[in-house]
């Protein structure tokens, strides 16, 4: 089986906005692979004039949300830097339980890139921040520029949001069989940068 | 074998057929669920309260069966698509919906039901002056057209090929489901079922079984976005939308939050109230001072420059606190201290800075003469003797002038209305009555003008000392004279002249302080510089009349001390004129009475 990956397309976000933008994106990714029974819930992002699906699922939600979390920390240590945010989807496969192991392997089947490149950088939380990185809006402070430039990321995380629609449709046949009474596959949300997973088991 | 597995096979047709008419209502439950604002708005915000909290493993229970197809639990059916399955003859057929986008006119006849009661799709509405756009159409089938090599290469179980079909679909409808709410015209739907205003239009929707094409013109300006189709074994269930990409017009107001926009005259700006007057507090130093303003208007961030205009419309430094800037050119309201108030207070800063009209800095600390205009000054530094408009002289520093402490003194010069405020305070200077009896005379007489100098600091000073009686004042008059009229420095300069010359005459000496010798010398030069004093020809002819009577009163050859002011030149000359005669009269005379009228002092 092979492991199909979707580079999504980058985008430009600033810091308050990381949260919402991953948010929409993660859990469309999951919708779309949540292939069990769900009770889909609709969002609107309050930055941006966009709807989005989640699964409806409180655990789902608070799961996410605590890597989006760590994302934001991380970011926070590597400013101005283009970081990933990689959600995985494998089975789990159950190697023959030899007299060294016996653990399960994965075997990935698909593989989301989330790109972002987080340009500004507001102190808000850490406190071991450097003074100099607390900064004003670099290039000019205009109001004019700054709704601009949310409204390119609208533009942009909407073509995102189709892209995954596209991908979820073109590729179908690496998608695993649904299991009854499973309603995700297993997934990991990784920072490629910097190794943190998060194991998300059924 | 062969029995089952025709069996199979049947059972599989039967069950892909299943698959198929189930997917036709599922899809078109997620279109019309969000397309239809009155039909399901039960349905929208049930299915919100259903979902939010429950988890996907007790929603199973509570899901009606026919609604876990495609493992997508949407709640309530709408009422189009009850009868959906009666009216559809066979998955052949295509399902179209067209939404339409209904414009209401002017003249509205319809009597719009309140938001929660069913609306249906047949509800009748007389519009005049309606206007129909089809803004979507869904086009869903099964295409029947023979699919390629699908059996030789597929071994697979009817099981397996039935479970990748139910996947697939899953798939294509959980795509659906996210696209449907990605179009434009969701926005529509999602102004009309949650807001409960009235608009000016509504969605409607038709379903048919046939596909109306749509001129070229029309289809030019659509867009087109194809699902992957799902390969069955007989066929491909299709799914796609044509849509408008904008829809913007329709919707007179948008959802998305306005940019911030900067209101120039809101209320309690200086612009809304043009006429509030504000004391400007002129400044001390010249030191740049924080732009910490009290009033409500302001703020403390500084962006654009300081005010600009001092006179009449001069512009607020600082744009409103409530409003963000977005514009380019900014666009500040006037500032709220007014020219006169600036005349008021500032002489010394129009001496400096004559020109009213300077370009606006951008830094924030902007130069001295616009303090006098910031608010920002918390101490009134110097309240005025009246606050009218005075025209502009710039006869002398700003001298603090506290009125309020020395009503006995300034009491009659008060009511020599018009003058202006420097003219007050030298006339003050110079008329002021002092219980401790100065001699205003004797030291100002022998003032030169190379000595005359005010500072402004020791004019302050002075007249600070003005204002306290236990200080010598030199401008202070004896108390036994009613009215005392000082003269201009430049009479000053005159008089110096003839009190040197009068010096053996009046046998008295004129010491004066040197201190206040440098103040009076600062006094003259400023008064040299000043323009004419023709405005106040109305108070220069009471002065002078005052002048004359206290003339014929005080005849030249007495002791007392009388102070003759003339508040012009043309005054001065006069007097200069009769200070020669006299002493010509004298001289000639031979120290006989010469009944001139000006005045002696010692």
């Amino acid at each position: 089986m092979n492991c199909e990956v979707c580079q999504l397309k980058e985008l430009e976000v600033e810091h308050f906005e990381i949260r919402e933008v991953l948010r929409c994106i993660l859990h469309t990714i999951v919708f779309h692979r949540a292939l069990g029974l769900v009770r889909p819930k609709v969002i609107d992002l309050e930055l941006f004039d966009i709807t989005y699906v989640q699964c409806g699922d409180g655990e789902l939600e608070k799961k996410i949300d605590e890597k989006i979390e760590q994302f934001i920390s991380w970011v926070e240590k590597h400013p101005n830097k283009k970081s990933q945010v990689c959600i995985s989807f494998y089975e789990v496969k159950n190697k023959h339980p030899s007299w060294f192991t016996n653990k399960t392997e994965r075997l990935y089947w698909e593989q989301w890139y989330i790109n972002l490149n987080v340009s500004q950088q507001q102190k808000v939380h850490s406190g071991k921040s450097h003074p100099s990185k607390i900064v004003v809006d670099p290039g000019g402070n205009s109001l004019e520029e700054r709704s601009a430039r949310r409204a390119a990321l609208e533009t942009s995380l909407r073509e995102v949001l189709f892209q995954i629609i596209k991908f979820v449709n073109e590729k179908k046949d690496h998608v695993p069989p649904i299991s009854d009474g499973v309603v995700y596959f297993p997934y990991e949300v990784t920072i490629p940068r910097w190794i943190l997973s998060l194991i998300h088991e059924i | 074998m062969a029995s089952s597995h025709g069996n199979s096979t049947h059972s599989e047709s039967a069950k892909t057929e299943q698959i198929i008419t189930e997917f036709f209502a599922k899809s078109l439950h997620i279109i019309l669920e969000c397309r239809s604002p009155f039909m399901s708005s039960r349905n929208f915000s049930g299915e919100q309260a259903l979902s939010s909290p429950s988890s996907s493993s007790s929603s199973s229970s509570s899901v009606r069966p026919r609604d876990k197809w495609f493992n997508l639990a949407l709640g309530e059916c709408p009422a189009a698509l009850e009868n959906l399955d009666l009216w559809r003859q066979s998955n052949f057929e295509p399902v179209v919906v067209d939404v339409i986008l209904v414009k209401r006119g002017l003249s509205r006849t319809q009597s719009l039901k309140e938001s929660g009661n069913a609306y249906s799709s047949d509800h009748e509405e007389v519009f005049s002056g309606s206007e129909e756009k089809i803004i979507e159409r869904w086009i869903v089938q099964y295409d029947t057209r023979k699919p390629r090599e699908k059996g030789s290469t597929s071994r697979r179980t009817s099981s397996n090929v039935l479970h990748t079909l139910y996947k697939k679909s899953i798939l294509l409808l959980r795509s659906l489901y996210a696209t449907v709410r990605l179009l434009p015209a969701y926005k529509i739907f999602r102004d009309l079922n949650c807001s409960g205003k009235l608009r000016p239009f509504t969605l409607t929707h038709r379903l048919l079984s046939f596909v109306e094409p749509f001129t070229r013109k029309e289809e030019s300006e659509m867009q087109r976005f194809s699902f992957t189709p799902v390969d069955t074994s007989s066929g491909r269930l299709c799914l796609s939308v044509l849509y408008h990409s904008s829809v913007s017009d329709a919707s007179s107001e948008s959802s998305t939050p306005m940019s911030p926009q900067f209101i120039p005259d809101y209320v309690g700006s200086p612009l809304a109230d043009p006429l509030k007057r504000f004391t400007s507090l002129p400044v001390s130093s010249p030191s740049s001072l924080p732009f910490s303003r009290r009033h409500s208007w302001s703020y403390d961030r500084y962006r654009a420059s300081p005010p600009a205009y001092f006179s009449p419309s001069p512009t607020h430094s600082e744009p409103p606190a409530a409003n963000a800037l977005r514009f380019g050119p900014v666009n500040l309201p006037p500032q709220h201290p007014d020219s006169s108030s600036v005349h008021k207070t500032n002489y010394s800063y129009d001496e400096y800075y004559p020109s009213p009209n300077f370009t606006p800095s951008p830094s924030p600390s902007p130069p001295v003469y616009m303090h006098g205009n910031h608010l920002s000054n918390a101490a009134l530094l110097r309240t005025e003797s009246a606050p009218v408009c005075i025209p502009k002289l710039n006869l002398h520093p700003s001298l603090p002038m506290n009125d309020n402490s020395r009503p006995s003194r300034g009491s009659k010069l008060d009511t020599s209305t018009g003058l202006p405020n420097t003219g007050v305070s030298v006339e003050k200077v110079f008329f002021v009555k002092d219980d401790s009896k100065k001699h205003y005379g004797t030291k100002i007489s022998t003032v030169n003008s190379s000595q005359f100098s005010i500072s402004r600091s020791s004019s302050r000073s002075f007249l600070d000392d003005f204002d306290d009686s236990d200080f010598p004042c030199h401008f202070d008059v004896e108390d036994d004279d009613p009215m005392y009229h000082g003269s201009r420095p430049e009479s000053f300069d005159k008089r110096s002249h003839i009190g040197d010359q009068m010096d053996p005459q009046a046998g008295g000496t004129f010491p004066i302080k040197k201190s206040q010798d440098a103040a009076v010398g600062a006094l003259v030069h400023m008064l040299k510089k000043a323009p004419p004093l023709r405005q106040e020809l109305s108070t220069s002819t009471v002065d002078s009349t005052h002048v004359s009577s206290i003339r014929a009163e005080h005849p030249p050859d007495t002791s007392s001390s009388v102070l003759v002011a003339s508040k012009t030149t043309a005054d001065a000359l006069e007097e200069l004129q009769g200070f020669k005669l006299m002493k010509d009269c004298l001289l000639s005379q031979g120290g006989g009475t010469c009944n001139v009228a000006a005045g002696i002092w010692k």
